[in-house]
């Protein structure tokens, strides 16, 4: 995506990513294996709001590590599909609720050396 | 990623195309193209020519034990491998199981959103090709 899509505060604690014209498809089926498909166009705003609850979630044996914060996440976005003239708007941002979001820092495969201790 | 599967949802056609919405963006930096529901085919390796070496291309590895085909990762959950992208390092949010209400063009209130409604950004070097990459990427 475009790197102006992702947008962070000067502290760091609130990242914004937004897109308009996102060429999407819409699948009601799908997983079936002869879902059909309508081109479709989404456009969102996601805005991501560290918590001050650190989480640290490391694999060795994996080799990941994440650390960051649990955050809160909120949602809006439009669709579009014109073949078929449906359209839907979410409401605001701020009605949008998320159970489970976290935001941070992540290394893993050949960026990862294990913590100590 | 488009774990969006046939739910509960009593929403039978739309649920704001929820069950049907696949899309992983990626873009490049420099560059900025768009693409939706699968990475670019132009990452793909080239076949050398001259007998130049061949070190692959330089779309992102998906994390191998969880997606040999690299569309789809795991639901965001504590303690659990959140990047899509193998030999990662950088910025990273995860958020899902998002619910909330919206309007259709005909006035009809839908809910959107299930478990698995989820999104995400990464945003930092990847390593393909044998070389370092920038990039930023978002998950739909």
């Amino acid at each position: 995506m475009p790197s102006t899509g992702l947008t962070f505060s000067a502290d760091g604690k609130t990242a914004t990513l937004q897109m308009a014209n996102v060429p999407i498809i819409d699948q009601p089926r799908w997983p079936a294996v002869d879902a059909e498909t309508t081109p479709a166009f989404l456009d969102f705003k996601l805005v991501f709001t560290a918590t001050d609850e650190p989480v640290n979630y490391e694999n060795a044996m994996q080799q990941y590590r994440f650390e960051g914060f649990k955050a809160k996440a909120q949602l809006e976005a439009t669709t579009r599909v014109p073949l078929i003239d449906f359209t839907f708007k979410t409401d605001p941002l701020e009605t949008s609720k998320c159970d489970f979001a976290v935001m941070g820092d992540e290394v893993n495969g050949r960026y990862y050396e294990p913590s100590r201790g | 990623m488009a774990r969006d599967r046939l739910g509960s949802f009593e929403l039978n056609r739309r649920r704001w195309l929820e069950l049907g919405i696949t899309s992983a963006l990626a873009a490049w930096l420099p560059g900025a193209r768009l693409n939706a529901q699968s990475a670019p085919q132009s990452c793909a390796p080239s076949i050398p020519q001259n007998h130049e070496p061949s070190n692959g291309g330089p779309c992102p590895y998906p994390i191998p034990w969880l997606d040999k085909n690299g569309n789809h990762n795991q639901a965001a959950m504590p303690n659990v491998e959140l990047s899509s992208i193998y030999h990662f390092k950088g910025k990273l949010a995860r958020c899902s199981g998002f619910h909330g209400m919206g309007t259709d063009n005909k006035g009809n209130r839908l809910a959107w959103g299930t478990p698995t409604t989820d999104y995400s950004y990464m945003a930092g070097e990847y390593w393909a090709a044998r070389q370092p990459h920038q990039a930023v990427f978002a998950h739909t």
